[in-house]
């Protein structure tokens, strides 16, 4: 009875808590799929079934537009960020380059909070021109993937490819070769994880998206903090737009897992 | 072939090696030079001057006034006070529930996998959607938690317009959205303890408790304190909650440092003084930074 009572217990508190994580998400694909008013009902009912709403924020919203805005600048932040980090936690790694004074600052540029950068940010693309672009928000978004990724990869390259390397000098390849040819394959699943997760970093951007983005160049969390603002209540396309947002996110979570931690605990943890 | 040249030319090797370092490095650091430290340096003169949206000049030098008027400011107390209760509040609740279902989720064999799978979901979520999902379901009269809530007897909950409630209101929801991330991590320093003390512990007669307090606890002890500093660090930076669910309301009841500042420059428009106020929470966060450095270098 005792071993029985010892295992139940745990499973219990683990099903509600796992239960008051899904639910939320449960009923917000609910909404999504009634009518506007059945999504009001209070009690709920089940009503109609449909996707309607999924239709309206097309033909309602400028949702395509945020949509392909956040790809772009996510994309893009992150094709830049990901060569350059590479480079530097390579360097950080075998060379000890800059030693503890650079890597402090790459985790206090990690640590920064956004609400510090956005101020001079502002002023600086309002002088230059930067303002409401596509360029401005991708600089702006490279202050969070670029730290993030330099020193998240650092634990990478402190792996075992070092002897490989090693090896390869001895055979005449230059440290470039060794860098290109051995470092960066043997890496290579980290670094496509690390690339997907600043991805997700600045697909989930809203300080500067929000302070620094026009109406062509609004992005996705900014784009449905004013649906809501605008629609006042009308929560059933809302719930819709929330829905295909996330979509992404989830998408990529399987491919993620085996890094998460490392990636959540800025590499102190595998 | 290498180890055979002597001690010339293994400098004249580890030389190499430093510069080939050095030009690896000079694209990122060119990169985080130009987006972050150059900004950073901007807000410093700029907190340093009379600037503001409605004369956005440097004309005015105006030395450490935007920093007195920051400090003697009632508002800017209350936010950064309110601030270190919010964080302090959500990375202690979140540890202790997070620790509990990490300990659990670490006995577990059955459905071990379903748990963990569910728990990662709100991890990578945006804070504007889970903002933006929970604001729905807290709506006094249409939201669906008061409406589960009068069904076991309870009255409605005013969840965002009361001054009283609302920041708990915040702190429930960022639990929700947060607490998988203390689970995830301390589970995984939970998974790579040793076994061999507990079997001596047992032998000795020890029960799970004691285990807990002896053993699980001081060699949690680098891991607990990493998360629990990355957490806080992150929790200090809280604004689009705030933004989509309360906008620092009501009154100011929740108005979080990262969202005053915000309402000083872009609402207040004077742009010197959220600058300075912008400098005293970077001093802070850089302290905090070089304590998580310490502990992360203890881990590796």
């Amino acid at each position: 009875m005792r071993v029985r009572w010892g295992s139940f217990i745990p499973h219990l508190i683990l099903s509600a808590f796992s239960l008051a994580i899904l639910l939320p998400l449960v009923w917000i694909v609910r909404v999504s799929l009634t009518d506007k008013l059945t999504a009001y009902k209070i009690p709920p009912e089940i009503g109609h079934v449909g996707i309607e709403n999924y239709i309206e924020i097309f033909s309602a919203y400028p949702f395509e537009r945020w949509f392909l805005n956040s790809l772009f600048v996510a994309l893009a932040s992150t094709a830049i960020s990901l060569p350059l980090a590479t480079a530097m936690a390579y360097a950080f790694a075998r060379f000890n380059t800059g030693g503890i004074f650079l890597r402090l600052g790459v985790l206090a540029s990690q640590m920064l909070p956004p609400i510090i950068l956005v101020l001079p940010l502002f002023t600086l693309f309002f002088t230059t021109g930067l303002m409401q672009t596509h360029l401005g928000l991708i600089l702006a978004h490279l202050t969070i993937s670029l730290p993030f990724l330099a020193w998240m990869l650092v634990s990478f390259f402190e792996g075992d490819s070092a002897s490989l390397e090693e090896a390869a000098r001895i055979d005449g390849a230059t440290r470039w070769q060794a860098f290109i040819l051995i470092a960066v394959p043997v890496a290579a699943p980290g670094i496509l994880a690390a690339g997907l997760l600043g991805f997700i970093l600045s697909w989930n951007e809203f300080l500067f998206a929000l302070v620094l983005s026009g109406a062509d160049t609004q992005t996705l969390p900014v784009g449905l903090a004013s649906m809501e603002t605008h629609a006042g209540v009308e929560i059933a396309p809302l719930a819709a737009a929330t829905v295909l947002s996330l979509l992404p996110v989830f998408v990529l979570l399987p491919f993620l897992r085996k890094y998460l931690i490392k990636g959540l605990s800025l590499g102190a943890l595998k | 072939m290498i180890g055979i040249g002597g001690i010339g030319n293994a400098n004249a090797a580890d030389r190499r090696d430093a510069r080939f370092g050095y030009a690896l490095s000079a694209p990122a650091l060119t990169m985080l030079f130009l987006v972050i430290l150059f900004p950073v340096v901007s807000a410093l003169y700029t907190s340093l001057h009379e600037y503001t949206l409605i004369a956005p000049n440097y004309d005015t030098f105006s030395g450490f006034e935007n920093f007195m008027l920051a400090l003697g400011d009632q508002e800017f107390r209350h936010s950064a006070w309110l601030t270190a209760k919010f964080v302090v509040g959500v990375v202690l609740l979140e540890f202790v529930i997070g620790f509990a279902v990490a300990l659990m989720l670490n006995k577990v064999e059955r459905f071990k996998p379903v748990y963990y799978a569910i728990l990662l979901c709100p991890l990578l979520m945006n804070p504007v959607i889970v903002g933006l999902i929970w604001r729905m379901f807290l709506h006094p009269n249409l939201g669906i938690v008061n409406y589960l809530l009068s069904t076991v007897g309870f009255g409605p909950v005013n969840w965002l317009g009361d001054t009283k409630i609302a920041i708990w209101t915040i702190i429930l929801v960022d639990i929700w959205h947060q607490v998988s991330f203390m689970i995830v991590l301390l589970l995984a320093g939970l998974a790579s303890l040793p076994k061999e003390p507990y079997e001596a512990a047992r032998v000795d007669g020890a029960n799970s408790f004691q285990c807990f307090i002896h053993i699980t606890l001081p060699m949690m002890r680098t891991v607990i304190v990493v998360t629990l500093l990355i957490r806080l660090i992150f929790a200090v930076k809280t604004y689009d909650l705030i933004y989509i669910m309360t906008r620092g309301g009501p009154g100011i009841s929740t108005d979080l440092l990262s969202y005053f500042i915000y309402r000083t420059a872009f609402v207040s428009l004077n742009i010197g003084e959220a600058s300075a106020m912008s400098i005293i929470l970077l001093a802070a966060i850089l302290a905090l930074t070089v304590y998580l450095y310490r502990y992360m270098r203890a881990i590796r």
